[in-house]
């Protein structure tokens, strides 16, 4: 068992921080909350954390100067911004000051969620590997071909990447948008359900016929892949 | 704040009209004033060129040396009965030859020698009589004295005439300009009136009676262009305030559904004790809600966005038609469900936002794929030959939309078949968003629909 990762959460909401703490905290992180800036960036600097989330209009110190502060103390974790305002210019300046990526609000929690695991992996990154494997599936990443319990299956080349996206990140719920926005490179809502269609039909070429489902649908949050206990 | 405002038209036009005509009658009385001192001065003059006429003549017939007392005489019988008569006859050497009334004359007049034919000279003379005169040389037969010869007329009379006459005259013009003044607020009162109208009528004009427009009847011609573009001004107004509220009560209207399903299923299910799945159930179904919410918050700020010229988009190389099969592979998978055939041809490059122009196309192309029935095509088509514009049409099979609906499909919240239901559709603003990325470029959008196919058109910019 690895050690828990830990979270610092800045944000004067006391309902927005309370439920960012609880949903952050039963995804498995040990998470600090601070409700205002000058709090929050003396958190920063005095404990270790491996990510803040970082709410942009605070009240004492805003976010640009918490996140100022951070990087000016050398603090290299990577700092994931929350900001109500979706302006262009936001965006420009908190990546400027050092941001590693941000959220508009209102954002869904699996979203959020999913970001997070993403900044924290870049930290680590090993070696690629050229297999990904649950349980008996198995996708060979330089022949481009999945087998499950030895039998290959075919899949067109979205179809590949989106059974790849899930069996990376196996075990997280991944929200519709994310996958959209990795698999299709499309970055922005839209209300059609292609990605439930696509899903679908993936999960007839690897589930159907075998007796563990690997790709689950979490109503509400997304989809994972994951093998069950 | 308090602007500091120009005095009142009426008195300024008042103002300028009493100044012109106080102008003109000045004028018109120094004119008259000089005429009349003119005739003066005329009569004068036919009387003193007369006398000196016959001075001249009792000169002529008299006899040297002079003075004698024949000639004081002669001269003395000539003027008898003319009442402020002066004669004076010097010689050169100052000597007097006749006077008959040393203290009338200037000095001035008897040294200079004016030409007969000169104004006469004014003057006072010293017992404080206004008297007129004129002077001649004179040079006697033997040529051995030249003399001159003064004859002035007393003109108190006149003067006296002209003080009394110029009084008048003024305190007439004085008069005739304070009229004027008056009869100038008057008029520019009277000539007002359609301004007073339209104030009247434009301070009852509010927000709910934009529909009030200002009188355009019996208003005089440099008004009426005034009113017309006060009338016009408001028309934009009504239709941009209507329009939003429109907008409002739509917004209403769209979120008051979700958020009351939202209220009554969490509280019918908070009424009684539920299963855990029970619960998971509504909240996940809360959470789709939610989800759908805060979409349509999102496409709401980025319509408000544009429609305040905030959408600035990034200027970069975008390839229309790989974008389009990039989103046609996506939509594909949609597509294959109804067995729809997608189908793209043609190419075009242009200068733009790469994420917004495939925002753009992708909601167009998620309207199609949506709006085609089963075993129909959506077909995308780019034309690059005309100079400096891309054409992108994307056409699809299906019922024709009737005329009165198209041009209302790029309104928020318009749906064309208010049958089909909300969860599949979206929340109507797709349209909107993708006109105002398609506008935000300096582009249009056109949509047609005719023959069972449906056609939207970008023109997008190179």
């Amino acid at each position: 068992m690895e050690r828990a990762l830990k979270i610092l959460i800045v944000e004067d909401e006391p309902k927005t921080g309370a439920y960012l703490k609880q949903g952050l905290s039963e995804a498995g992180f040990v998470v600090d909350l601070a409700d205002n800036g000058t709090d929050g960036l003396h958190q920063a600097l005095t404990e270790a954390y491996d990510l803040t989330v970082l709410d942009v209009m605070l009240p004492g110190m805003d976010g640009w100067q918490v996140l100022q502060g951070i990087r000016r103390a050398g603090k290299e974790m990577p700092v994931l911004f929350l900001t109500a305002r979706d302006q262009v210019e936001d965006r420009v300046k908190g990546l400027e000051l050092g941001a590693d990526d941000y959220l508009v609000k209102p954002f869904a929690f699996s979203e959020l969620l999913a970001r997070i695991r993403t900044l924290l992996r870049r930290g680590n990154k090993s070696k690629e590997a050229d297999f990904l494997r649950a349980a008996d599936l198995e996708l060979d990443l330089l022949r481009r071909r999945v087998t499950r319990a030895g039998k290959r299956i075919d899949l067109t080349a979205k179809e590949f990447a989106l059974l790849e996206l899930l069996l990376r990140r196996q075990g997280e719920v991944l929200p519709r948008s994310l996958i959209a926005s990795q698999v299709w490179d499309m970055n922005f809502d839209s209300d059609t359900n292609v990605i439930e269609v696509a899903i679908k039909r993936l999960r007839i070429k690897i589930d159907e016929g075998f007796e563990t489902k690997l790709i689950r649908t979490v109503r509400g949050m997304g989809y994972v892949l994951e093998v069950a206990d | 704040m308090k602007t500091r405002r120009g005095p009142s038209l009426t008195l300024r036009l008042t103002l300028l009209f009493a100044l012109a005509s106080a102008l003109v009658l000045f004028l018109l009385g120094l004119l008259i004033g000089h005429a009349v001192e003119k005739h003066f001065e005329e009569q004068d003059m036919e009387l003193l060129s007369g006398k000196m006429e016959l001075v001249r003549h009792i000169l002529e017939k008299s006899n040297g040396p002079w003075p004698n007392e024949s000639l004081t005489h002669q001269l003395d019988d000539a003027l008898t009965g003319h009442h402020g008569l002066a004669v004076s006859i010097l010689a050169t050497d100052g000597r007097t030859y006749y006077s008959n009334d040393a203290n009338a004359f200037s000095p001035d007049l008897l040294k200079t020698k004016p030409s007969e034919s000169g104004r006469p000279l004014k003057w006072t003379a010293g017992n404080g009589v206004s008297m007129r005169g004129i002077a001649a040389s004179y040079a006697t037969a033997d040529a051995r004295t030249p003399i001159t010869i003064g004859i002035a007329t007393e003109i108190s009379h006149h003067e006296h005439f002209m003080h009394s006459f110029r009084q008048t005259l003024w305190s007439f013009m004085a008069a005739a300009a304070a009229v004027m003044g008056m009869l100038g607020w008057f008029v520019a009162r009277r000539g007002l009136s359609p301004l007073q109208t339209i104030k009247r009528r434009a301070a009852e004009i509010t927000a709910n009676s934009l529909d009030t427009r200002l009188p355009t009847e019996a208003i005089p011609r440099e008004l009426a262009e005034l009113t017309d573009t006060l009338n016009g001004m408001l028309s934009r107004l009504e239709e941009s305030f209507q329009r939003l509220s429109d907008f409002s009560s739509d917004l209403a209207h769209e979120l008051r559904t979700p958020v009351s399903n939202l209220l009554t299923q969490t509280q019918v299910i908070l009424s009684k004790n539920r299963t855990v799945d029970e619960y998971r159930d509504v909240l996940a179904s809360n959470a789709e809600e939610f989800e759908r919410l805060s979409r349509m918050i999102s496409d709401m700020l980025f319509l408000a966005k544009a429609d305040n010229q905030q959408i600035i988009p990034n200027r970069e190389r975008v390839d229309l038609a790989e974008e389009a099969r990039s989103l046609m592979e996506y939509y594909e998978i949609l597509a294959e469900t109804k067995r729809l055939r997608l189908s793209i041809s043609g190419n075009g490059i242009v200068t733009g936002d790469r994420l917004m122009l495939r925002r753009a196309i992708s909601n167009l192309l998620s309207n199609a794929v949506q709006h085609t029935p089963d075993d129909g095509s959506v077909t995308i088509r780019i034309h690059d030959d005309a100079p400096g514009e891309v054409r992108l049409i994307i056409e699809n099979s299906g019922e024709t939309i009737p005329a009165e609906h198209l041009e209302r499909l790029f309104d928020r919240f318009y749906r064309a078949d208010s049958s089909r239901h909300r969860t599949t559709e979206g929340a109507g603003l797709g349209l909107a968003i993708t006109r105002s990325i398609i506008r935000a470029h300096g582009g249009d959008i056109h949509v047609s629909s005719a023959g069972r196919v449906t056609r939207f058109a970008l023109l997008i910019p190179t």
